[in-house]
């Protein structure tokens, strides 16, 4: 029981990461794969900031003194979590821009039947 | 089949993370870099907010590639939504309410406020830039929302955004030029936990706020001109 | 002595500064990348002769590794970083004369800037800032391919994005894994210390960061995104992306698996990919009508021949491998560029529509055959010394595999010169039927430079190899000797 415990963040992390794999390999129309890629990128920033926690840890912020070092979390995986959500962001952004221009050209969002190109 | 062969990789995929997972046990990890921040980081950055300064001094390169890369993608989305040439009118949306009019008109310079406030005090609480910036774009987004019409001035945002951007590079710099490092922290430390302390992290966050809450509001502006 | 943090400073300043300048005058917008490519060109030429006697450091903010980030200009970084001022520089004097159409402005911001996130790429020496540069250049390049707007080119740049976008979500979840492992994320500290972890723990990672940067660097089966992106992009694009874009992949890779990771164990796993990825790039180039995609495998087909040449291990395998790099990047320039100009007059991008251009544009032509010659590996040009390194490293191996890989590869290259043969026959020699008014007319100034330069440069080392490859021996004995780079990081 301890295992489960310790390890339901990563469990829930990686659940998240694996729907939003699931999602990008399989589903056909391009927004639901955008979404994936959404939930993907949730999944990872989540995992991070777990990778950082320590137990009985607090924010790493010494707002009043007394607040002892040793009590806080890791700052690093938060600094790294806080431009992963601004890279995914502005990956979000370019796809949806790119998928109302599709949708202008091809009439349908369709991925199966987007195939113009072939080899 | 599709599903068949996805559920397999995902399968493998699971199997190795958690081999490596039965290696990272949950709150203690082997953080090296990370007490030495929270041990020293008051003393050489003058910030108590310690995230804040990892994200601006310690990893400042980080938060630089990261402002290009939203200004990237910020650019990339108006040249594929723009190029389609002609500009169409946009769609007669119905006029809202007149409470949602004035509601929107009444909160807009509150959500500002908001934002600025988040930003400017970065290095004392939890936030900062990018935050504050969000915060503040999202006051954008409500008064396209709600009272339709009202459009941002898209060169006064072309300039906050590029000023923002150069006061970040100029700071740099200038800890260059003064003989140190790149973005090294030259102004004075001052008293920890008072507004005006900490050195160059409340300038660039200042400036990183700015740049992207214009950049946000670019993108929605973007987005909400290409009508049907 | 000059920072090398000018390096990645100087263009990204001049991209931010660029829409300031287009409220002045949209005239002198096509300028600015020259100007910032031209000093960057002067800073690396200026460094070259330092970083070779001694790696120069720099730490970002004052602090010192691993607690601050750091740069790392040292022989491969700097030779990487020329090669983009080089190849950016003469791709930028064509851009002035091939870009009218379109919002001017962002497309020379999103140059420029692709081209400041390779330049961070080779830089650093911390593996989160190695994927934020990498970030900068493939959201650049996801953008810059859909410049047209077209059918082709929206749909190519959709399916870039997801598979982009998948690829780095991997290499995010091989950095969290790599940060829980170790607690640091400076690549010669994590190098320090990958021996203490056991060895399956460590080595998933590796495998998610591979996946991740092989999509970039186009290694079979991530690639299908690549014949598409390449040949729907404007031709300049076409000529970053094939010639500096999926080589700085590559980079990625090589200096995961040589410097943090020392995995000797994984190279013939990698033999066996490039020479896999070279056969089926150039299979495929055989059968195609349309050049730009003709020219995207054969960009395929290359990358899987460098990936050969520098997993063989050895100084000379490495060696090979980078002077085969460095004419890739030229010779791929070059034809992309001849091929755009020559589609522009024509029109059409299938291969039998260039009747009859060796008298049309009889100097544009003159430079597609250098580079088709240079890149099947014929004598006086550039391709033929990079090739014979890579033979003469392989079988100084005596190993049985390699041998017989050897034996593929020299199968594939007639391949490649079947099908550039085919075209160079279709400029030169068909087209008797005089359908078109065939008038002698020569290329505007802004092709004509940059082209001649690139086949200056691929007929003077091809002429003289040794200079080049004196200049990659100590790149490729920085890979090998990884104890000296973690040494100098971390004493």
């Amino acid at each position: 029981m301890n295992i489960i415990n310790d390890y339901i963040y990563y469990f829930g992390a990686f659940s998240l990461i694996f729907i939003g794999l699931y999602i990008v390999l399989v589903k056909k129309n391009l927004i639901k794969v955008i979404i994936g890629l959404s939930i993907l990128d949730t999944g990872i920033n989540l995992f991070l900031i777990t990778v950082g926690y320590k137990k009985g840890g607090t924010a790493p912020i010494f707002s009043e003194p007394g607040l002892q070092a040793s009590e806080m979390v890791d700052p690093v995986p938060q600094a790294m979590v806080l431009t992963a959500i601004v890279i995914g962001v502005a990956v979000l952004a370019l796809a949806l821009s790119l998928s109302v221009r599709l949708y202008k050209h091809y009439g349908t969002l369709n991925l199966r039947k987007i195939k113009e190109l072939k080899w | 089949m599709r599903k068949l062969t996805a559920v397999i990789l995902l399968m493998i995929i699971a199997a190795g993370t958690a081999y490596v997972l039965a290696e990272i046990p949950f709150g203690s990890t082997q953080t090296k870099i990370g007490d030495y921040f929270n041990k020293n980081g008051v003393e050489e950055t003058g910030a108590v907010n310690i995230v804040t300064s990892v994200v601006v001094n310690y990893r400042g390169l980080d938060t630089l590639g990261e402002i290009t890369v939203l200004l990237t993608a910020a650019i990339g989305l108006g040249m594929v939504l723009d190029s389609s040439g002609k500009r169409k009118d946009v769609v007669k949306r119905e006029p809202a309410s007149l409470i949602v009019y004035t509601g929107c008109r009444f909160l807009f310079p509150v959500i500002m406020l908001t934002g600025f406030y988040i930003f400017i005090h970065g290095h004392l609480t939890p936030g900062g830039g990018f935050q504050g910036g969000a915060i503040a774009a999202s006051g954008f987004l409500l008064m396209y929302l709600g009272c339709s019409g009202k459009r941002i001035n898209t060169r006064v945002s072309t300039v906050t955004e590029v000023l923002g951007g150069i006061i970040f590079i100029g700071i740099g710099l200038a800890g260059l030029i003064l003989g140190h490092d790149f973005l090294f922290n030259f102004l004075p430390k001052g008293e920890p936990n008072t507004l005006f302390s900490s050195g160059i992290i409340p300038l660039i966050y200042v400036a990183v706020g700015f740049k992207v809450g214009s950049e946000l509001a670019g993108i929605i502006d973007n987005l909400m001109e290409t009508g049907e | 002595m000059v920072n090398p943090v000018l390096l990645i400073i100087i263009p990204l300043g001049l991209a931010l500064l660029i829409p300031l300048f287009g409220f002045i005058s949209v005239k002198i917008l096509k300028y600015i990348p020259f100007l910032a490519l031209f000093s960057n060109l002067i800073i690396s030429l200026k460094l070259l002769p330092e970083v070779y006697r001694e790696v120069i450091h720099v730490s970002i903010g004052g602090f010192i590794p691993p607690f601050g980030i750091n740069l790392v200009a040292g022989p491969l970084g700097i030779m990487f970083t020329t090669l983009i001022a080089l190849v950016g520089f003469l791709v930028s004097v064509y851009a002035t004369g091939y870009i009218k159409e379109g919002s001017e402005e962002k497309y020379h911001i999103l140059y420029l800037l692709l081209l400041t996130g390779a330049t961070g790429v080779v830089l650093t020496g911390d593996i989160f800032n190695l994927f934020v540069f990498y970030e900068i250049l493939c959201i650049s390049s996801y953008s810059l391919v859909a410049y047209f707007g077209d059918k082709a080119g929206i749909e190519s740049a959709v399916k870039y994005l997801i598979q982009g976008a998948l690829g780095s979500s991997f290499i995010l979840i091989g950095i969290g894994f790599l940060y829980g492992l170790f607690g640091t994320l400076n690549m010669a500290d994590i190098a320090a210390n990958i021996s203490s972890a056991g060895t399956l723990p460590v080595f998933i990672p590796l495998v998610f960061l591979i996946t991740g940067f092989g999509v970039e660097a186009a290694i079979f089966p991530l690639n299908s995104w690549l014949p598409d992106a390449h040949s729907s992009a404007p031709s300049s694009i076409s000529a970053i992306l094939s010639g500096l874009a999926i080589e700085i992949g590559l980079y990625a890779i090589v200096r995961i698996v040589f410097t943090v990771y020392d995995a000797s164990g994984m190279f013939s796993f990698f033999l066996l990919l490039g020479v896999i990825t070279l056969v089926i790039g150039e299979l495929c180039a055989f059968s195609q009508e349309n050049i730009k995609r003709m020219l995207a495998f054969s960009s395929i087909g290359q990358i899987g021949l460098i990936t050969f040449a520098i997993f063989i291990g050895s100084a000379e395998g490495i060696t090979g491998g980078l002077f085969q790099l460095v004419g890739h990047s030229f010779g791929k320039a070059l034809l992309f560029l001849t091929a755009g100009y020559m589609i522009y007059e024509t029109g059409s991008t299938n291969i039998s529509s260039f009747e009859g251009m060796g008298k049309k544009l009889p100097y544009t032509s003159l430079a597609f055959t250098v580079g088709a010659f240079s890149l099947i590996g014929l004598p006086p040009f550039m391709g033929f010394p990079g090739k014979f390194l890579i033979v003469k490293a392989a079988l100084t191996e005596q190993d049985i595999i390699i041998n017989m890989l050897i034996a593929i590869i020299l199968i594939a290259s007639i391949i490649e010169a079947a099908y550039f043969f085919k075209v160079v026959q279709v400029i030169y020699f068909k087209g008797e039927s005089g359908s078109m008014s065939r008038k002698r007319k020569t290329a505007p100034l802004s092709v004509l430079i940059p082209v001649f330069i690139f086949a200056g440069l691929i007929i003077f080392t091809g002429i003289y190899p040794k200079l080049l490859a004196e200049v990659l021996e100590q790149p490729a004995l920085e890979l090998l000797h990884r104890v000296d780079y973690i040494k100098s990081v971390i004493p």
